[in-house]
């Protein structure tokens, strides 16, 4: 199980720049789906990714789906030699992305973004409108009902303007 | 990147509109952000149990 808290918390405590995107967005804006992962873009610059280093190594951070035993390092030059990563921890599994489709990467989100705070921890979100533009320019089938449920939350909240 | 045009997007995405049950998403909007996480976190248990239970029975 994912420990949505731990990680977020985590993240924020050792002051990893980072925006929550895909089905934690979608359920922070409303949605009931389940996800089990938590999405963030983190930023790419050389601090930021040794904070991401020092937040995630003490939870063992490992390729997810990957066999056990391949000679992984956690490490910033493996994340800088990289981009995206889909790793599992000890606290559950998280996608840290450098970029995604149709937003680009932090700076280039930063803007769209939307200030939460959760558990007592603030950190910033994919504003609704954002995280419908990014995933229909996905365009992924396992996105389509995810995509039609986000559209109707943001018609329900215009209906009702709740947040 | 997906090979479907946006209005064909649109045709498909207004056919899941249609079958969303708009009841759940009205009542998850009167929730706060952290319920809606502690609601998945506890969805996640369950799934987990339910899979635990599967492989004791036999079936996962």
């Amino acid at each position: 199980m994912t420990d949505f808290k731990a990680l977020l918390r985590t993240l924020t405590d050792s002051g990893v720049e980072f925006i929550l995107v895909g089905g934690v967005a979608g359920t922070v804006h409303g949605s009931t789906r389940l996800t089990v992962d938590v999405d963030a873009v983190y930023r790419r610059t050389p601090q930021n990714i040794d904070r991401l280093v020092l937040a995630l190594t003490p939870y063992h951070p490992y390729l997810r789906g990957a066999p056990p035993g391949l000679p992984f390092r956690w490490d910033a030059a493996t994340i800088k030699r990289g981009l995206n990563f889909t790793l599992t921890t000890d606290i559950g599994d998280v996608d840290l992305l450098g970029e995604i489709t149709g937003g680009g990467g932090y700076d280039d989100l930063a803007g769209t973004t939307l200030s939460i705070r959760v558990f007592g921890i603030e950190c910033r979100c994919l504003t609704l409108d954002k995280l419908i533009e990014v995933k229909r320019a996905a365009g992924r089938p396992k996105d389509f009902e995810a995509i039609a449920e986000l559209e109707a939350i943001r018609d329900e909240r215009s209906r009702g303007d709740r947040t | 990147m997906s090979d479907e045009s946006p209005s064909s997007l649109d045709a498909i995405i207004a056919t899941y509109k249609a079958g969303l049950d708009r009841s759940l998403i009205r009542r998850n909007l009167e929730r706060t952000v952290e319920e809606r996480l502690e609601t998945l976190m506890q969805l996640q248990e369950f799934a987990e149990e339910l899979r635990r239970a599967g492989r004791a029975a036999g079936v996962g």
